[in-house]
């Protein structure tokens, strides 16, 4: 009988998943490439692109290790390779680790390494399929409404006011969500949410001097990482 | 809105995205549910629909489809054309609007704008392109590397990306843009029912549990978003928010 551990070393398994990450690859050079063009045309200089280039570098190494420290936490319950494709892909690092957490259960095994060692490999597919289709749900309104979504927020020369203001909704009801809820839940998040701010404000104050000006560009990167840093002071004092 | 007029209102590379970007989502999309079917099919080890949809599985599937609607109908708005992109690579909040936020902030252009939609497409792309390679490092070097990605201090950092995120990200809130005529004053306004409404409930779940409503942002986020575009519109037509020209500010 086919087992959870000849599917998640599966030769197949992996050809797959290279291919798919080929094409993301791919599809991400291309709206690279297609994007970088229409700046030049819209008027930015190959300067600011490229510190936008910089800087996006430097900023999703951070973001994509604390990724990483997900993916080693989806191995233990799933193997490599089914993690690493589900990391890369549509897949969202809070989430995949929640389900990493319950999907054990939910196919009768008592804990994840319970699973790992005694799955057959249709109880995996039943994992497999179940991860593969559940997020897909932003698709069904991405894909039908992701245009009509984008132009009722666009701004032009000819939009009402009303489309200025409805515009600028969007970002601040998320801000507007999320700064209550790590502010009041949580004293550690609050504690680093705050050292973020700080460290981003006095970076901003260094910035403005002359010789300093190249920190600009990496405020909200360093700010990121203090603020990641500073949990394990709170960490210490706090808990 | 006529087809005519929609493209008009479109730039060539936003109509390329909702063109090309589209289909491109498509085919990923058909590729990411067929991959694991090819792999069950060639093992033959399929499971059956009732195995798949139960009630045991139906818990997993409740914390998925809400997620997804909550972040296509409050981050599509935000990033525009780069949307299919950040969609398809996935740790949108985490990552994705974030790097596309600093890009616009670093260029000071507006979202919803040909010149911010392009320059944060640029920065999805990258980032994008950036986590498939240092994902794929880690799981090639899997064995050498995690010793220090399981170290207590490493991961105990990492539970609280989303806030340093936030820390860092609230400054650009303020900060100026150069493009588009108008600017929007008192915007913040419009949010006080919903600051009053989670701060309530936040405080709430804390004080009765101890808890946080961390988990239970992408449900609020749908929740919310109706209401803030209400006050919004209530607060703009009272004139407590008003839209004025640039030179004017």
């Amino acid at each position: 009988m086919v087992t959870m551990q000849d599917i998640i070393h599966s030769p197949l398994l992996l050809i797959l998943i290279a291919i798919g990450l080929l094409y993301i690859v791919g599809f991400s050079v291309v709206y690279l490439i297609k994007a970088y063009k229409h700046c030049l045309e819209l008027g930015m200089t190959k300067d600011d692109i490229n510190k936008v280039i910089k800087s996006s570098v430097f900023f999703s190494i951070v973001p994509s290790l604390s990724i990483v420290v997900g993916l080693f936490v989806l191995i233990s319950v799933m193997g490599t390779l089914w993690s690493w494709w589900r990391l890369s892909v549509i897949g969202s690092l809070s989430y995949e680790s929640m389900i990493s957490s319950s999907v054990a259960s939910a196919i009768g095994f008592a804990s994840s390494g319970e699973m790992l060692s005694g799955a057959t490999g249709q109880q995996f597919g039943v994992v497999m399929i179940l991860m593969s289709i559940g997020m897909l749900s932003g698709f069904f309104i991405l894909i039908p409404f992701g245009k009509k979504l984008s132009m009722s927020v666009n701004k032009t020369e000819t939009s009402s006011d009303w489309k200025y203001v409805f515009s600028g909704v969007f970002m601040l009801c998320m801000f507007s969500v999320y700064i209550p809820v790590l502010l009041i839940g949580d004293t550690i998040q609050a504690l680093v949410m705050l050292t973020g701010l700080v460290v981003a404000v006095a970076l901003g104050v260094l910035a403005s001097k002359p010789k300093l000006h190249w920190l600009a560009d990496f405020i909200m990167a360093f700010s990121m990482i203090a603020g990641m840093a500073s949990s394990l002071l709170w960490l210490k004092l706090f808990s | 809105m006529s087809k005519k007029k929609e493209k008009a209102n479109l730039d060539s590379f936003q109509a390329w995205c909702h063109r090309w970007g589209r289909i491109g989502t498509v085919i990923a999309l058909i590729y990411m549910i067929a991959l694991p079917f090819i792999v069950l099919g060639v093992y033959d080890c399929m499971p059956s629909i009732g195995d798949v949809f139960n009630l045991a599985t139906m818990g997993i599937l409740m914390i998925y489809i809400p997620v997804g609607f909550s972040e296509a109908l409050t981050y599509t708005p935000i990033l525009g054309s780069a949307s299919y992109l950040t969609f398809i690579t996935g740790n949108i909040m985490n990552l994705k609007v974030p790097c596309a936020v600093n890009a616009m902030n670093l260029t000071k252009k507006e979202p919803n704008t040909p010149e911010g939609e392009a320059i944060a497409s640029v920065a999805v792309a990258v980032c994008s392109i950036m986590t498939v390679i240092l994902l794929a490092l880690a799981a090639l070097f899997s064995t050498w590397i995690s010793p220090f990605f399981e170290l207590p201090a490493v991961k105990s950092a990492s539970n609280y990306l989303i806030p340093a995120l936030f820390g860092s990200m609230t400054l650009g809130l303020f900060g100026s843009t150069t493009s588009g005529k108008k600017v929007v004053k008192g915007g913040v306004m419009g949010m006080i029912p919903v600051l009053i409404i989670i701060s309530v409930l936040a405080l709430l779940v804390r004080v009765s549990s101890g808890g946080s409503l961390f988990g239970a942002v992408g449900f609020l986020l749908i929740a919310m978003l109706p209401i803030a575009i209400l006050s919004s519109r209530i607060m703009w037509k009272k004139g407590l928010i008003k839209v004025v020209d640039k030179e004017a500010k």
